[in-house]
């Protein structure tokens, strides 16, 4: 291949491929949680797709948090979180949670996300202790459950979640300095504006 | 002294700035998108660590970033042969960011404690952006030297090619001494015994096995100028924008 | 970068007639109120068809976008540019990561759609089939091609759908960087050496009829897109798109001292639109279709990096974990 792109140039020939790839060939989905800033709560970003939980968050740190601010991040198997029905309006669907007797044996903590706007981001909202997703849900809707209208509710087991260790959070040392990634370093005001005064 | 840590300013420089330069060529061409974008902001980092480093030989008297890089001929880069070789297939360009960063991070850890101050500020400014760097290669040979017969067989090969370039990292300074003496950097000697230390214990950790330290042999001379073939169409490609006119502002 | 287009050619509405009327009202009544569907909502056929096709299409054009500014990655004249250029192609590709992730929540799995990419199955952005011969073209789409597609992804990020409207909120944010950047690239080109400017000039009558082509074919000969309208997932017609980017963009090439390659170019003070040339449909129809300068290298290089990927992707394989539709 002849090409402008000399990085092309230097690609290898390569046959075409004889086994077509498997439809669903690909890995897991994981879910990404940042925190912009200090204080803010974590907010949902999007997925990568990993391997495993490791390679997730490994993935996800540059996807998700290469640009603007960021403090730090988490990143959890799609398949343990745990969602409520999706509400419209003024229907809270905690409102469609229906309480279930407290559950016997060993409590673990989950962490409570909210939608409260839809087409926006679901937002952190603090942790339950209990014995399962659906009582997480019902302690969520006590401890949780406000007068702002909830439009979905997600609980993830804390211990399923690969989250940023204290000492990592060095990871983003230098972000607010990688200016070249920020439209604000790039002022040509003045040279346009010399420029205009040269062509009078 | 200044003649000694300008050396050393200059082969890291060098090779930050070439590895970045070929790390490059991946963006858009990966083996998964994420990975892309991981790829890519490690070279970013490179690249972004080169210039602090052209910037303090600046600051000592030499001419300013674009031109020492992009105006140089290959006989005047002091960067480690390895850093310049083609990029080849995945594996080698992984063990290739594997080796060479695992030193690069420990490089830098030392000097943290350089008694030449603006070096010491800029090795531990960085030290998050190093730390992605070990923890994205680290994890990604763990994976892939213990995944399947060809990732494995893939990786092992382009270890046991790289190692003796990879040994050419430590090719040690005619003013190994004075830099160790004077406090600016610990020596190559010392680099290179914490580097294997390191490599060991993640290698150790999949089913790739390294070559007896006693017998590979360093291939040396990138730090004199002395290089390899690839390195001075690289810098042409670098700069052929450049050099339409290296007077204009581009 | 996208531009929207040949997105929506030969939609048949016949399936509305087979949806349950009710929900479909419900649907319509959430999407006329401003309420955002979400993955879990009910929705029509046509509409999960239509927007899995306009997001892929998207996907696919950050992803091949990535190519024409990547042929110059490696040449970046100094410093700044390089690292800035190596960061916009970057987030080219992070955009497709986004966008497929948001057409995967409508259940289409992300290696299906590059699988349909790389047969020709799914179409990309025409403008990516064109060539930059220059430094000064990459300025060119740094600048004005990511300037047309801000104006497109601005108007659709307001549409219905709200993993979408998600991705493209993050996306516009990314995206003012790389339109600072592409201006600041070429006001330095315009005040610097008199080859300099030859190179943009010509560079600019390279690349307008391609970027005039960028908005889809015009609102008379394109096709019917009413119920895209209403369900917002088609925010605005091919022709106000277009005019808006004129509206915003030509003077400041103008201001520049450079020449549009259209002498028909002017904006009408009766209607307060711009007249120009008609493009050349044919061509755009001839080179959507497969037979512009660059669609067979742009394609085999990205069959190339996939099949070099393969062996990757093989070994990471593992039945720990498994392919779910995103959540969100």
């Amino acid at each position: 291949m002849a090409s402008l792109d000399p990085r092309v140039n230097r690609l290898p020939a390569i046959a075409e491929s004889v086994s077509p790839k498997a439809p669903l060939d690909q890995f897991g989905t994981f879910e990404v949680f940042v925190q912009p800033k200090e204080g803010k709560p974590f907010q949902h970003e999007g997925i990568v797709h990993a391997p495993n939980l490791e390679m997730a968050y490994v993935l996800a740190k540059e996807a998700f948090t290469r640009r603007f601010t960021c403090t730090t991040l988490y990143v959890v198997d799609t398949r343990e979180v745990f969602a409520s029905p999706m509400t419209e309006g003024e229907k809270n669907s905690y409102d469609f949670i229906e309480d279930v007797p407290a559950e016997g044996g060993a409590k673990v903590s989950f962490e409570i996300y909210h939608l409260t706007k839809r087409g926006k981001q679901h937002m952190h909202v603090g942790s339950v202790k209990a014995g399962s997703p659906r009582e997480a849900m019902v302690l969520a809707k006590v401890k949780f459950n406000t007068s702002k209208v909830v439009y979905n509710v997600w609980a993830i087991e804390s211990d399923k979640i690969r989250f940023t260790s204290e000492e990592e959070k060095e990871l983003w040392l230098t972000l607010p300095e990688k200016k070249f990634r920020d439209a604000s370093d790039y002022k040509g005001g003045d040279k346009l504006k010399d420029f205009l005064e040269r062509q009078n | 002294m200044s003649i000694a840590l300008k050396e050393l300013l200059y082969k890291m420089a060098d090779d930050q700035l070439i590895l970045g330069h070929r790390n490059s060529e991946w963006t858009g061409m990966g083996p998964l998108l994420e990975e892309d974008i991981a790829f890519s902001s490690m070279a970013q980092d490179k690249v972004g660590q080169s210039l602090a480093l052209y910037t303090l030989l600046n600051q000592l008297g030499e001419s300013d970033p674009d031109t020492i890089a992009f105006t140089r001929n290959a006989n005047q880069f002091h960067n480690c042969v390895l850093v310049e070789l083609p990029n080849q297939e995945y594996d080698f360009s992984l063990i290739r960011h594997f080796l060479f960063d695992t030193a690069e991070a420990l490089r830098f850890e030392m000097l943290t404690r350089s008694s030449y101050e603006p070096l010491a500020q800029l090795a531990t400014k960085i030290r998050g952006e190093l730390r992605y760097h070990t923890l994205h290669a680290n994890t990604w040979i763990k994976q892939l030297g213990s995944a399947t017969p060809e990732s494995i067989g893939r990786l092992q090969k382009s270890l046991d090619y790289a190692i003796p370039y990879a040994l050419g990292i430590f090719e040690a300074s005619p003013h190994e001494d004075d830099l160790i003496k004077s406090g600016v950097f610990e020596g190559e000697q010392k680099l290179k015994e914490k580097w294997m230390a390191k490599v060991e214990s993640i290698i150790t950790q999949t089913s790739l096995h390294l070559p007896d330290w006693n017998l590979a042999q360093p291939l040396f001379g990138g730090r004199q100028g002395k290089h390899s073939e690839h390195l001075q169409p690289l810098l042409d490609e670098m700069s052929e924008v450049f050099k339409i006119d290296p007077t204009a502002e581009w | 970068m996208y531009g929207g287009g040949n997105t929506f050619e030969g939609i048949k509405t016949d399936s509305i007639a087979l949806e349950d009327p009710i929900k479909l009202a419900e649907f319509e009544a959430r999407i006329a109120r401003g309420e955002k569907i979400e993955p879990s909502d009910w929705m029509p056929q046509l509409y999960r068809k239509q927007l899995i096709r306009m997001i892929e299409q998207h996907a696919h054009s950050e992803i091949i976008g990535a190519l024409p500014e990547g042929t110059w990655i490696t040449r970046a004249p100094g410093f700044k540019r390089k690292m800035s250029l190596m960061a916009k192609v970057q987030d080219e590709v992070g955009h497709g990561q986004l966008l497929y992730s948001a057409a995967e929540t409508l259940g289409k799995p992300r290696e299906q759609m590059i699988e349909d990419l790389i047969n020709g199955k799914s179409k990309y952005s025409n403008i990516f089939n064109y060539p930059t011969f220059t430094w000064a073209d990459c300025c060119f789409i740094s600048w004005l091609v990511d300037a047309g597609a801000i104006v497109n992804q601005l108007a659709n990020a307001k549409g219905s759908y709200g993993p979408y409207c998600r991705a493209l909120d993050r996306i516009c944010a990314e995206e003012s960087f790389h339109l600072k950047y592409g201006h600041h690239c070429v006001i330095y080109l315009a005040s610097g050496t008199a080859k300099q400017r030859q190179m943009f000039q010509e560079a600019l009558n390279r690349w307008w009829p391609p970027m005039m082509h960028f908005f889809g074919p015009s609102d008379k000969i394109s096709a019917h897109t009413e119920v895209l309208m209403r369900w917002k997932v088609k925010m605005g017609t091919n022709d106000d798109m277009r005019n808006q980017f004129l509206d915003m963009y030509v003077p400041k090439i103008w201001e520049l001292g450079f020449t549009i390659p259209d002498p028909n170019l002017k904006k009408n003070p009766e209607t307060g639109r711009w007249d120009y040339t008609e493009p050349d449909w044919e061509e755009f129809k001839r080179v959507i279709n497969g037979d512009g300068p660059c669609n067979k290298e742009r394609l085999e290089v990205r069959r190339i990096a996939e099949e070099r990927g393969r062996w990757v992707r093989e070994a990471l394989k593992t039945s720990k974990t498994a392919y779910v539709t995103p959540l969100a």
